[in-house]
């Protein structure tokens, strides 16, 4: 009798107070800045989106945000401030070109690597320590390089059903690169979410046999990945970035670019407001656009960098 | 496209009592998914998965099918498609076990008697589901692959090779984007002799609209060789000429069965040393995909998609070069703009626009996309007649 009486009582009092739950949650899953996005506070568990023309800097900054994620964050004493994690990469465009990766890698390891040997150079004004340090510089950046290189995880997808079956074999492979390499996944990033957009938008089937079968259409094929990535972030909390090219031609050239400069990050539960003037028709089901979080346009504006 | 109870011979785990089980939650088909190109209609394909037990029912049966008609004989291309979507729906293209939540599948196996063996099965489905997408590689494995396999073929024209630091790389799609007689053909021409001569490669040239000239292929390759004997001269060029393959093809569905033989012989390697094919121009495949788009309905650009990823994916995979050209149309304010639409534009990896000065003989090109480069990098170039 006592017992079902205290159990009630238990159940209303608080657990923990707001500021508690603040500090617990902030240690817990902290904000990541990565240096593109570094204005749009991110945490695991987001889903962005990043939106643009063909020839916008979307894929660029995956790979500047991937080059963030796998540096560590201090190395032989260089300090790189990277987030030292495994990044997975399903590149669904077919269009990835593992040398800007490379490049902008290895330019990220000597920027830093020689602003602190001139540092030390300023500092102990010691010529044997310089040569020292020239002649280990090589070797040392290829070490970080080749750890940095293993740490990025890519697969290639050539239709849906490729990228389904990838993404249900994907838990037991993050589990095993985690093993192996000790760290955690922290970012997924999937080049044009809209590739095969067309494609499974022709492919509309007959249903044959028992109506409780599915048949694979656009809107089966976008809930399956809402699921699985939705089941995916329960068991490995990770920051998804997803890029989407616009299908259809923007027809406001001239006020698109105009807005996309003032343009900074938009939630998309706010897509209906009339006051954002979209430069582009939003071609995804709803599935997909209500569990995105963050919205980024990204367009060229000729001028300056705007995000 | 094999039912589960093909997948019985192979994995005995997957038997009656498994296959009862899954018909009850609506999975009648295994993972056994044909390309892209046959969810729109079902040309004769060899699945590309390797279970060799299994992998012979439907090749059988897409052969028998194949039978059925000839391509060739078919003029109209209304009446091609027609026919492909009525042979499709008769294939059951279903990809259950994908759409299904797999978990929620185990925990229905749970409250059955031979739970243990059913969860074997779904095991067993699992990992012929891992077999089915390409393999994960880290960053140093396809900087390897990059590096051995996909070099930088030079077109032999200099501005060009200038632009591009080095000329056309393999396992990249390219497109040349240009007005009429702006120098399209000619630039692929002279790819196609500078690639059959001084690289040694076979090149298969699919011609859309006739314009493949083999004299002025010699032309190119007389240029730039020295004179030298009549007889070792002769046999030289016909060696060179003999690893150019040359199509005519007149609509998508055509390029698309010549496209899927190419991808069988590369498969099978066929290739004898001296040829294996390095070069792959479709002149021109905005000819082909413009008569399909429009017309309110998502087949054309779906085609279109579906014609882009398979160019890529042999690029990627046998490390072809491949050029495509296309044309321009009208746009806002008079500008012209490369036809094809916004859907094209995600697919190349790098656009050049052509123009040509009237009257002479000199060429402008121009970046208008490339993976690492800037756009509206230009440069020029002569053809000599």
């Amino acid at each position: 009798m006592e017992e079902v009486v205290a159990s009630p009582r238990e159940w209303i009092d608080r657990n923990e107070s707001a500021k508690t739950m603040l500090a617990r949650v902030l240690t817990a899953r902290p904000l990541l800045l990565l240096p593109p996005l570094h204005r749009v506070p991110l945490r695991v568990g987001n889903v962005v989106e990043l939106v643009g023309t063909s020839p916008s800097a979307k894929t660029h900054i995956l790979i500047q945000a991937a080059v963030s994620c796998v540096l560590p964050k201090e190395w032989n004493g260089v300090h790189y401030g990277g987030l030292d994690r495994l990044v997975m990469f399903i590149d669904l465009d077919c269009r990835f070109d593992i040398l800007r990766l490379s490049k902008m890698l290895k330019h990220r390891i000597n920027g830093e690597s020689n602003g602190s040997l001139k540092k030390i150079d300023q500092e102990h004004m010691d010529f044997d320590l310089w040569n020292n340090d020239t002649k280990k510089s090589p070797t040392y950046d290829e070490e970080l390089y080749s750890l940095c290189m293993r740490r990025f995880l890519f697969i290639r997808c050539y239709d849906s059903f490729q990228f389904l079956a990838t993404l249900k074999t994907l838990n037991y492979r993050i589990r095993k690169e985690q093993e192996l390499h000790g760290i955690s996944v922290h970012i997924l990033m999937i080049d044009s979410i809209g590739a095969f957009h067309w494609i499974d938008r022709a492919s509309t089937f007959m249903p044959l046999g028992a109506t409780n079968r599915k048949t694979p259409s656009l809107q089966t094929v976008s809930e399956t990945v809402v699921q699985e990535i939705r089941k995916l972030l329960l068991l490995h909390p990770m920051l998804v970035i997803a890029t989407k090219a616009t299908i259809f031609g923007d027809r406001y050239s001239m006020e698109t670019k105009r807005n996309l400069g003032k343009l900074d990050t938009s939630n998309s539960r706010s897509m209906s407001s009339t006051s954002l003037q979209l430069p582009y028709r939003e071609y995804m089901p709803s599935v997909w656009q209500t569990f995105v979080t963050h919205r980024v346009l990204v367009g060229a504006s000729g001028l300056e960098f705007s995000l | 496209m094999a039912p589960l109870k093909y997948l019985e011979q192979e994995y005995p785990i997957l038997d009656s009592n498994f296959q009862n089980f899954c018909a009850t939650h609506g999975i009648f088909s295994g993972p056994f998914p044909p390309s892209n190109f046959s969810r729109i209609y079902s040309p004769i394909l060899t699945p590309s998965f390797t279970f060799l037990g299994v992998r012979f029912a439907p090749i059988l049966l897409l052969f028998w099918r194949c039978s059925l008609f000839d391509c060739s004989e078919l003029k109209d291309t209304r009446r091609k498609h027609m026919k492909f979507r009525a042979l499709h729906k008769k294939t059951e293209d279903q990809e259950d076990l994908l759409l299904h939540d797999l978990h929620v599948l185990v925990a229905f196996a749970e409250q059955q008697s031979t739970s243990e063996r059913l969860k074997q099965g779904i095991t067993q489905v699992l990992s012929i589901i891992d077999g089915q997408h390409q393999p994960w590689l880290n960053g140093m494995e396809l900087l390897e692959d990059a590096q051995l396999n996909k070099h930088v073929l030079s077109t032999g024209c200099e501005g060009i090779d200038l632009l591009l630091e080095g000329g056309l790389r393999m396992g990249q799609l390219t497109e040349l984007v240009g007005a009429s007689s702006s120098g399209k053909t000619q630039v692929c021409l002279l790819a196609t002799s500078n690639v059959a001569k001084k690289h040694m490669g076979g090149v298969v040239y699919l011609d859309t609209g006739n314009s493949f000239s083999p004299q002025r292929v010699i032309d190119f390759i007389r240029q730039n060789s020295d004179p030298a004997i009549d007889q070792a001269k002769h046999r030289i060029l016909q060696k060179v000429m003999n690893r150019i393959l040359c199509h005519s093809v007149f609509d998508i569905f055509t390029m698309f069965d010549v496209l899927h033989q190419l991808e069988v012989n590369l498969r099978s390697q066929m290739q004898k040393g001296d040829c294996q094919v390095r070069l792959l121009i479709v002149d021109s495949i905005s000819s082909l995909v413009t008569p399909i788009l429009g017309g309110g309905g998502s087949q054309g650009h779906a085609l279109m998609a579906s014609a882009g990823f398979l160019l890529k994916k042999l690029a990627h995979e046998h490390n072809l070069v491949v050029l495509v050209t296309n044309h321009t149309v009208g746009g806002e304010g008079g500008i012209s703009k490369p036809a094809l639409g916004e859907s094209w534009k995600s697919i190349p990896h790098v656009r050049l626009r052509l123009s040509h000065d009237q009257g002479s003989s000199i060429y402008n090109v121009s970046v208008f996309k490339h993976p690492s480069m800037v756009s509206g990098k230009a440069a020029r170039f002569t053809i000599y007649d």
